[in-house]
């Protein structure tokens, strides 16, 4: 019964990126290859950010919050935003349109994360007889963590590797990427900071990742409009 | 386009590469073991034990079923139900149909109220014992009694009531009260106890400690000196061997002891005060069984030894001799050694305020039941008294320290006054006071009885608990009592017997909870259906939105294409 617990939270966690390659183009044009360069990748940052952290932050006793501290953790979050430049611009992709690209990236890059941060704690809890919502939580933020990987590196993609976009679009996109990218920071000072419940904080995840999704969306296509017709 | 096979074996490297790591993690990880469960409780098993191969107590250790309260249906099936009951719940229709009567029962776990903790012996002193109290203990010894002469097929626990057991039982109540099965929503606990199938233990070995304090040797040998023996069983036999601490049956026969032996070492360290008596001390165990121990103890003396002890005093139960202390014997009052015990302590007693009576049960030799200790000596006929705050005398294993007997319920004070008074008796009868006033015991003189000392020593006992079995012959308490008569008395030395036959033992008295919220099979079934919907709408979504309706249509008209494509 416990090890069922186990796998309707892994179904939670692992299956939407499973299902969003599966259904997406992304399966037909072979792109497994991008999003596990990507994976390394994110663990390469991942490495670089526990390094920074444990060179510049203080070992604080007590959970407080504080604020100076925070901050330096929301700038050595966005070394993540580097990482992805990264694994947008200097990898070498076959030939892969940059619609599928950006895809594949964001995806390998919410799995990556989604193994590292949640498959171990999933296995050590979730099997245990004693019941949580924590784990169903969990799954629900690796879904938004998912979506936000996908309008980030949309809208990386769209900063870096796009040149003909409109120009009253450019600020919209970098405004919308700054969010993105302050996005962790956010949610942990709600969870940290403002002493929010978890499923308050994950329901705000998953409504802002829902709606930063929808505005990458519609700026991505906006900015598709005049490249397909030029 | 990259060349599919080319892309096709890059993929199965890759994954086979991954597969091993992946292998790796998943081994490292299964490895943790953890403990996770939300509440984890000490617990203490019902004894288990056989007189004579007629089982007793509760014959199951292991335990794994859902919790239920008191307020379950009646009539309901609870074969595969814990029921949680605090002390205070209990009522008769369920002691007598679920104990008595033997239904089946998945298990049963009861919350005692913390007094009868042997840890919350700090803070109390025996007074003000208020009529709350005394009404829970009543119930408790009430309880003990049926547990412990019944045999129950399931698993009993006792545990001590706390925050996290209230609230978990709260929970459980108000499921209960709402006659809903238990779901993860509404709080449905599972309570396991792991623990292997109890052993029996192999021959239990009864250790009595004795020393002695000689007289002062005149022209001849001192072993022609008569003796006093001052006896006190130190053991005791409860529901819960864990919990069985015996704070007044017999703790504080020990203490007294302790304290006599101390009082009278300084008397004879000085060589003019030095008694023509031999005082001898013992320590017995195997109380519980008809005085085992005594009886072991005194065949192991030689004939001389037996017939120079002019007699015994056996403490008992002094704890509870506020209202006057009894004196048994096993002859008639007019014999001459009974009528001078009583009365060298009866005069002392009427000095003192104390109130003494005297009881007078014969032996019946053709009975194997030992009421008191003082009767194994009369039944080697030596004169012998037992000195005791009880009235009655107990039935086998009744009064013998079990889980209401602890220091919440034992005075101090009257501990005090009885060692007093046995003390100073004593000590008139060996330098030959009898009938004239005179204190030799004094309060607030060297030679006072000092309650700091009874009141550590009654704290040490009443943390230790001391079922005669469990204790191995080099147990710290055992050690811990030899050293401290040791250091009063000369020729200290331990006494390793067998006890007798009659009773087998069994194992794993202590144990660990587990309670555990639980989600239900439903739930996890729901779950899974409310996923699996939630997935198949994201890939009908997905699918629709990057490739159109007449993709995913296609998708379930025409799969051996697809099959065909993907190989």
């Amino acid at each position: 019964m416990t090890m069922f617990h186990f796998f309707n939270c892994a179904i939670l966690t692992f299956g939407p990126h499973a299902v969003y390659y599966s259904a997406t183009p992304l399966s037909e044009y072979d792109t497994l290859g991008t999003s596990v360069k990507t994976a390394v990748v994110y663990l390469g940052t991942a490495l670089v950010k526990l390094v920074c952290l444990a060179t510049f932050l203080k070992v604080s006793e007590s959970d407080s919050f504080d604020p100076s501290q925070e901050l330096l953790k929301a700038l050595i979050g966005f070394i993540d935003v580097a990482g992805l430049y990264f694994a947008l611009t200097q990898l070498t992709h076959r030939n892969i349109s940059q619609n599928h690209k950006f895809q594949a990236v964001g995806l390998g890059w919410a799995f990556a994360d989604s193994v590292l941060h949640r498959l171990a704690p999933l296995w050590v809890g979730a099997r245990g007889l004693e019941f949580t919502w924590d784990y169903i939580l969990q799954g629900l933020e690796a879904n938004a963590n998912l979506m936000l990987s996908l309008s980030l590196a949309a809208l990386g993609s769209l900063m870096w590797l796009r040149k003909n976009k409109p120009k009253t679009l450019i600020p919209i996109i970098y405004a919308c990427a700054g969010i993105v990218a302050t996005m962790p920071s956010i949610t942990s000072y709600l969870r940290w900071g403002l002493k929010w419940h978890l499923p308050e904080v994950v329901g705000f995840q998953v409504l802002t990742s829902l709606t930063m999704a929808l505005i990458s969306w519609q700026l991505f296509s906006a900015c598709q409009r005049p490249s397909s017709s030029a | 386009m990259a060349n599919p096979t080319n892309a096709a074996e890059g993929r199965r490297q890759m994954f086979e590469s991954f597969y091993s790591v992946i292998a790796l993690v998943f081994i490292l990880v299964a490895c943790v073991e953890l403990c996770d469960a939300s509440t984890v409780v000490d617990v203490y098993r019902l004894i288990q034990y056989d007189i004579a191969g007629v089982p007793f107590g509760s014959r199951v250790a292991s335990l794994n079923h859902h919790a239920g309260s008191s307020l379950f249906a009646p009539g309901s099936d609870l074969s595969r139900t814990v029921v949680i009951f605090p002390l205070s719940e209990l009522n008769e229709t369920f002691i007598r149909e679920y104990i008595e009567q033997g239904k089946p029962l998945g298990g049963l776990l009861l919350l005692l109220p913390r007094i009868f903790h042997p840890d919350n012996s700090e803070t109390v002193g025996g007074h003000g014992v208020s009529s709350d109290k005394e009404n829970l203990k009543k119930i408790l010894v009430n309880l003990e009694q049926k547990l412990i002469h019944s045999s129950i097929h399931y698993p009993v626990y006792f545990a001590f009531e706390d925050e996290d057991l209230d609230s978990v039982l709260a929970d459980i109540k108000k499921n209960d009260a709402a006659g809903q099965p238990a779901t993860a929503t509404t709080g449905g606990y599972k309570l396991i106890v792991t623990s292997p199938t109890p052993k029996k233990l192999t021959s239990p070995t009864i250790t009595n400690i004795q020393g002695w304090l000689p007289g002062l040797k005149g022209d001849g040998d001192s072993n022609q000196l008569p003796t006093i023996a001052i006896v006190a069983s130190y053991d005791t036999f409860g529901a819960a061997p864990g919990l069985s601490v015996g704070s007044d049956s017999n703790g504080s026969g020990v203490v007294g002891l302790l304290e006599i032996a101390r009082l009278f070492s300084i008397l004879y360290s000085n060589p003019h005060t030095r008694g023509k008596y031999n005082l001898l001390f013992g320590l017995t165990s195997g109380g519980p069984y008809n005085y085992n121990g005594t009886h072991k103890w005194l065949r192991s003396f030689d004939q001389r030894l037996r017939e120079s002890i002019d007699y015994a005093i056996c403490l008992n139960s002094l704890g509870s001799g506020e209202n006057g202390l009894w004196v048994h014997v096993s002859k008639p009052p007019e014999n001459a050694y009974v009528k001078q015990i009583f009365e060298g302590l009866s005069d002392v007693a009427q000095e003192l305020g104390l109130k003494v009576g005297l009881k007078h049960k014969k032996i019946n030799i053709s009975n194997s039941r030992v009421a008191w200790e003082h009767e194994q000596f009369s039944r080697l006929r030596v004169t012998a008294a037992t000195v005791s705050g009880l009235s009655v005398a107990p039935n086998l294993l009744e009064n013998t320290g079990g889980l209401s007997d602890n220091r919440e319920f034992v005075s101090e004070d009257a501990v005090v006054q009885s060692v007093k008074l046995v003390a100073e008796s004593l000590a008139r009868h060996i330098y030959g006071q009898q009938g004239k006033k005179m204190e030799i015991f004094a309060d607030n003189t060297s030679l006072g009885v000092n309650p700091f000392y009874i009141k550590s020593w009654l704290h040490l006992l009443s943390t230790t608990p001391r079922v005669a079995p469990f204790l191995s012959k080099d147990n710290p308490f055992i050690m811990a009592l030899k050293k401290e008569l040791a250091d009063h008395v000369a020729e200290v030395n331990l006494q390793h017997d067998v006890l007798d036959g009659m009773f087998t033992f069994y194992d794993s008295t202590v144990a660990t909870l587990q309670i555990y919220q639980v989600a239900s099979v439903t739930f996890d079934l729901l779950l899974l259906l409310v996923l699996g919907s939630y997935l198949i709408t994201l890939f009908s979504f997905l699918v629709i939105t990057t490739r159109g309706v007449d993709d995913l249509i296609s998708l379930f008209r025409r799969p051996p294409s697809r099959k065909a494509k993907a190989a």
